[in-house]
């Protein structure tokens, strides 16, 4: 019992990679892209992978969120072991404890703003998809655009519907691939704003991958890539080795 | 769950018009082969209708026995219409006047296909009638003149009396031989036996006429099989004749474009999809990443392709229906008495069509953009939906699938195909050498050139297959329009305007001079004089033939519209006997004998020597005759002597080699000559033609008389009757009305080929819109890089127009070079055409490339390039 009670204390781990390796082939020479990744995040956890282009943080966010495979290695993402699973149990995993923002919002075109933000939950089987919504909507500040198509919405108005999109199922982990690049500093501010206000509120793990060093300095972790290595900067709760 | 989000999905894309183009593309496939096969059903079955008019019904029973009446119960027991017809010769008087006519006895239902009109006057306002009426009799117009009578009066035809009732102005199965007969009577089957003409061993040709539709006159052939005898027979419609021999070549071509229709539909239906998956990976990558398996991708993508494909089918189904419809609408107007037929065939095959077109070249890209990774959301990597290996390898076999079922020719749709293949190939090859090409061709150009040429070579395998689908449908468009226009050239040729349409036969040396004085003083010309003399076969290298060959029943039933004259027990009790055997025999040396040689030519595949069984008339001339060609040994000179040259299908029937010997009797006086050379004669030249020509020298000492043929403007007619009063021994043979009928199908034929033209250019256009759009996202985004890299809207419209134009030019010369060999093959192998080069082809094939397909990229980028830089580029990031 004692130890029950001990064990609820103690940080529930989220993500954690042992000896993560990603090599791939090409026409002549094998590129070693990420190599002996070990890494623990804890639930609730904000972190944030900074490095140079082409350092390997789009391919670990990629692996981290089961999206690619390993070459070698274990990866468990809210305790399912990822190398072991095929890409139909990846998805349905996805589908239940995963959030996505990226960078150039990828919504789909032909749906609504609305629609956009209710198909994960759509796709998870969850009932009140357009109750949560509309109410996402309404936190993200968007109410009157909800029948708009991304077409009629500027880049802010339509990141800020992909962010409703990744926090409709109120997943476990959210991952975020350079969520502001693409947009200018003031807009870029107040999305980042609300990604961490909506992650506060709903306690979600984020792992967000950036450039920039303000946006980075908001986690609570600061992992840098480099040259497929990564290391801690501001190490606080989980350990790298 | 998949399938909320799927028909969520697919309204939405519906709604954004997303779907459209591989809707459009399908509906196009079906709508082509629906319509195409549709019009090409209704033209068959209209010009077999026309056809069917040359006999007066669909089908005809032809007997020297008396009618059996259980075979007219036994049809209509079926439900068949039918008609009973009897032709003889016979004499007929008015008093001191009398001449050997034709006679046609017919009952009231005659014609059953086709129309008959006759006339109580020669005035244009006279009334007229459909059918015979009994104790009347109707009279070819230049009897009357013969007989020196006029309607009203009476005239006597054996031992009965008949009143002229009138003039018989259009007779549906008139005669088609050159050398028709004698003047023709039209009476009621009913009165035939008062006349009692008929006697037994009277020689009289029996006809049951039906009509109705092809299974039950099947039926109906079956049922009375075992009520004939050896001296009834079948005829079938004739296809031998100038009118069948361009209905065959029409039906070829009709054929021919519908299969390339086909193909290009195909192309179009395997643009859209890799179109639309192309445009869609993203989406697929992102409801991946969002948790979506491979299989519920595709299973909402499937969904949305058979959805479409519903849809497309269905529209494709009725547009063609509606297009076929009013093809037959139009025909009914053209035609008056079309009875359009329902037919299932274009619908199944237009289904068919559309199934296959989807699932075979549609689904394969649909399947593949299933399986793009969820990863790509973080690439941002665009795969190529370009054909693959497996899609080209269905894909051809869907296409040589449907050309088989639509053309039901093994053979042809196996041959076409492999020359698609082989030119695809070509192409491929011919594409990327030239693409390759492009950049050394770029130095020292201007810049909006370089920036073309640039644009050709880096997409270089979409360009060739943008190239190859570009080439395809000119050159199938090129192809069908040069040969229309030949084929309707060559029909022409056959009856040129001014072509002779009347034929005097019999006329002696003395009176050669005055027919040429006759014709001259009326501004007319008179055609060569072919001298010409009754002769038998007897001997072949002193080998007697035998007398008879046992099918003198068959070409006197087959001929029996054109030489049942002269051969009655009537006729040989008069004076005109020998005039009447004589054009008889006329008769089976022109037009109708070569329909019969060429029938007992499968009968004597073996080496029996057969007998030709009756007199031939033989001429002898210096020249060869323009429409004859030798095929075998060599035309007489002027030092040649006591030759022959022989038709060749007549040679293979009495097994002739050059070099043999013939023996020949004319009046009783026999005499020998050598086989010199064999000849092909086309018979369908609507010109004299002869068996056997002999060298002048063998025929000096004979009498012959001569025959020669002119061209009669309608507005002089009346010289006919002038002629028949000068010269009462000279028969006057018209065949203004063959010409007619002749003229009025090329006219009709070469109608259907125009709108099948229009129809596979617009199928062809609509492939190059399909391909056009399909780069145009591509393209999009190009552009909002160049106009924010400061690009002005002048420079990208020549860069654009440039690029089309290379393309177009490129595509025109590729299908200007195909058309030109596949012309040459079609000509001579498949319509048996002489070869000729296609001069204009290689001004109108690049030049049509170079507008058509400039023109279309210009209207579909036009506003493209006409949209501001912030909204370009908007639209290229969203």
């Amino acid at each position: 019992m004692v130890k029950k009670i001990l064990m609820s204390l103690l940080p529930k781990i989220a993500i954690q990679a042992k000896a993560l390796r990603k090599e791939v082939q090409l026409t002549d020479a094998r590129l070693t892209i990420l190599q002996q990744i070990n890494l623990t995040i804890n639930s609730g956890e904000t972190v944030a992978v900074v490095g140079a282009s082409g350092s390997g943080k789009s391919t670990l966010l990629g692996i981290l969120a089961g999206l690619d495979t390993v070459s070698s290695g274990e990866v468990y993402l809210a305790g399912q072991p990822l190398h072991q699973l095929d890409d139909d149990a990846r998805a349905q995993l996805r589908a239940k404890e995963v959030g996505f923002v990226f960078q150039s919002f990828l919504l789909l075109p032909s749906l609504t703003a609305l629609e956009n933000i209710t198909l994960p939950a759509e796709l998870a089987g969850i009932k009140d998809a357009t109750a949560r919504g509309r109410k996402l909507l309404s936190d993200v500040g968007l109410t009157e655009r909800a029948d708009f198509y991304p077409s009629q919405l500027s880049g802010g108005e339509q990141q800020r519907v992909a962010i409703a999109r990744a926090f409709i199922t109120e997943p476990a982990i959210l991952f975020a691939d350079e969520p502001s690049a693409n947009l200018d500093a003031a807009t870029g501010a107040k999305i980042e704003d609300l990604l961490f206000a909506l992650n506060e509120q709903q306690g979600t793990t984020l792992v967000l991958v950036t450039h920039n060093p303000q946006l980075a300095q908001r986690c609570q972790r600061q992992l840098n890539m480099h040259a497929g290595e990564l290391t801690e900067l501001k190490p606080e709760v989980g350990d790298v080795a | 769950m998949w399938l909320n989000i799927a028909a969520r999905l697919f309204w939405r894309e519906l709604r954004r018009g997303e779907l459209w183009v591989i809707a459009f593309a399908l509906c196009l496939a079906v709508f082509t082969v629906v319509s195409l096969t549709g019009i090409t059903e209704s033209v068959r079955s209209a010009l077999s209708q026309r056809s069917s008019n040359f006999i007066a019904a669909d089908k005809i029973l032809r007997s020297s026995l008396p009618f059996n009446e259980q075979i007219f119960q036994n049809a209509e027991q079926l439900g068949l219409k039918t008609a009973k017809q009897m032709q003889f010769s016979t004499m007929v008087f008015a008093g001191d006047q009398m001449q050997l006519v034709s006679v046609k006895a017919v009952s009231p239902s005659y014609p059953l296909r086709g129309r008959l009109l006759l006339k109580s006057s020669e005035q244009a306002d006279a009334t007229t009638s459909n059918t015979v009426v009994k104790d009347q009799v109707f009279l070819e117009p230049r009897l009357l003149q013969l007989l020196n009578i006029g309607i009203g009066d009476s005239l006597e035809l054996g031992v009965s009396r008949f009143v002229v009732g009138g003039i018989i102005a259009e007779e549906p199965d008139a005669p088609l031989s050159v050398f028709g007969n004698a003047p023709r009577v039209l009476m009621h089957v009913d009165d035939v036996a008062a006349t009692e003409v008929v006697q037994p061993g009277s020689r009289i040709g029996y006809r049951y006429q039906f009509a109705g539709d092809t299974n039950t006159l099947k039926t109906l052939e079956q049922q009375v099989k075992p009520l004939l005898t050896v001296h009834d027979r079948w005829q079938s419609l004739d296809r031998e004749s100038a009118v069948g021999s361009a209905l065959d070549r029409a039906e070829k071509f009709l054929l021919l474009a519908g299969l390339l229709g086909i193909v290009l539909a195909a192309c179009a239906a395997a643009v859209a999809a890799s179109q639309y998956s192309q445009r869609h990976q993203m989406a697929v990558a992102v409801i991946k990443a969002l948790g979506t398996t491979t299989a519920m991708a595709r299973r909402i993508y499937a969904s949305h392709l058979a959805m479409v494909s519903l849809f497309s089918i269905v529209t494709g189904l009725l547009l063609g229906q509606l297009a076929s419809s009013g093809a037959q609408w139009f025909i009914e107007v053209w035609l008056g008495d079309y009875r359009p037929e329902f037919s299932s065939r274009p619908l199944w095959l237009g289904a068919l069509t559309g199934v296959i077109c989807a699932t075979l070249f549609s689904a394969r890209p649909i399947w593949r953009l299933a399986a793009v990774p969820a990863l790509n959301v973080l690439r941002q990597r665009a795969l190529s939906f370009q054909l693959d290996l497996w899609q080209l390898v269905t894909g051809g076999l869907a296409i040589w699938l449907l050309m088989w079922l639509f053309s039901g020719d093994w053979w042809l749709s196996s041959w076409l195909f492999v020359l698609c293949l082989a030119f695809a190939a070509l192409l491929l090859g011919m594409a990327a050498v030239l693409v390759r090409l492009a950049k050394p061709m770029a130095a020292g150009q201007s810049s909006a050139l370089k920036l073309a040429l640039a644009n050709l070579r880096r997409r270089l395998w979409p360009n060739s297959f943008q190239l190859i689908t570009f080439s395809l449908a000119l050159f199938l468009t090129l192809i069908l329009y040069f040969l229309r226009a030949e084929l309707i050239s060559q029909w022409q040729q056959q009856v040129p305007a001014g072509a002779p349409n009347q034929f005097l036969v019999n006329i002696n040396e003395a009176e050669k001079p005055q027919i040429i004085q006759l014709l001259t003083d009326n501004q007319l010309k008179a055609g060569d004089f072919y001298p010409m003399v009754s002769g038998r076969v007897l001997t072949v290298n002193n080998e007697k033939l035998p007398e008879s060959d046992g099918r003198e029943q068959d070409a006197e039933q087959s001929n029996a519209g054109q030489s049942d004259a002269g051969q009655s027990n009537a006729a040989q009790q008069n004076p005109e006997r020998q005039k009447g055997e004589q054009q008889a025999d006329i008769a089976d040396n022109t037009l109708a004998a070569g329909r019969d040689t060429q029938n007992s030519g499968t009968a004597s595949s073996g080496t029996r020597r057969e007998g030709i069984g009756r007199e031939l008339n033989l001429t002898w001339l210096h020249t060869l005759p323009a429409n004859n060609q030798i095929v075998a040994g060599q035309w007489f000179g002027a030092e040649d002597k006591a030759q022959v040259s022989v038709e060749e299908k007549l040679a293979e029937r009495l097994a002739l080699e050059l070099g043999d010997t013939i023996g020949f009797s004319v009046g009783g006086q026999p005499f020998t000559a050598t086989v010199s050379s064999f000849r092909k004669v086309d018979w369908n030249s609507l010109q004299p033609n002869f068996f056997m020509i002999l060298s002048p020298d063998l025929m000096q000492n004979f009498p012959a008389t001569y025959l020669t043929a002119f061209y009669l403007p309608k507005q002089q007619t009346a010289l006919l009757n002038e002629m028949a009063r000068s010269f009462p021994t000279i028969s006057v043979l018209s065949v203004d009305n063959i010409l007619k009928q002749v003229n009025d199908i090329i006219a009709q034929v070469s109608l259907a080929l125009t709108v099948i033209l229009v129809l596979v250019f617009a199928a062809a256009v609509l492939v190059l819109v399909a391909q056009v759009q399909a780069t145009l996202e591509q393209r999009e985004q190009e552009l909002a890089i160049l106009r924010t890299l400061g690009a002005k809207t002048v420079f990208l419209r020549k860069a654009v127009l440039a690029e089309f134009a290379a393309l177009g030019l490129m595509a025109g010369v590729f299908a200007t070079l195909l058309a030109e060999v596949l012309l040459a093959v079609v000509q001579m192998r498949l319509f048996q055409l002489p070869f000729s080069l296609h001069f204009n082809l290689w001004w109108i094939g690049p030049g049509l490339g170079l507008a058509l397909i400039c023109g279309l990229g210009w209207l579909l980028l036009r506003h493209l390039l006409q949209l501001p830089t912030p909204v370009l580029l908007r639209r290229a990031l969203s």
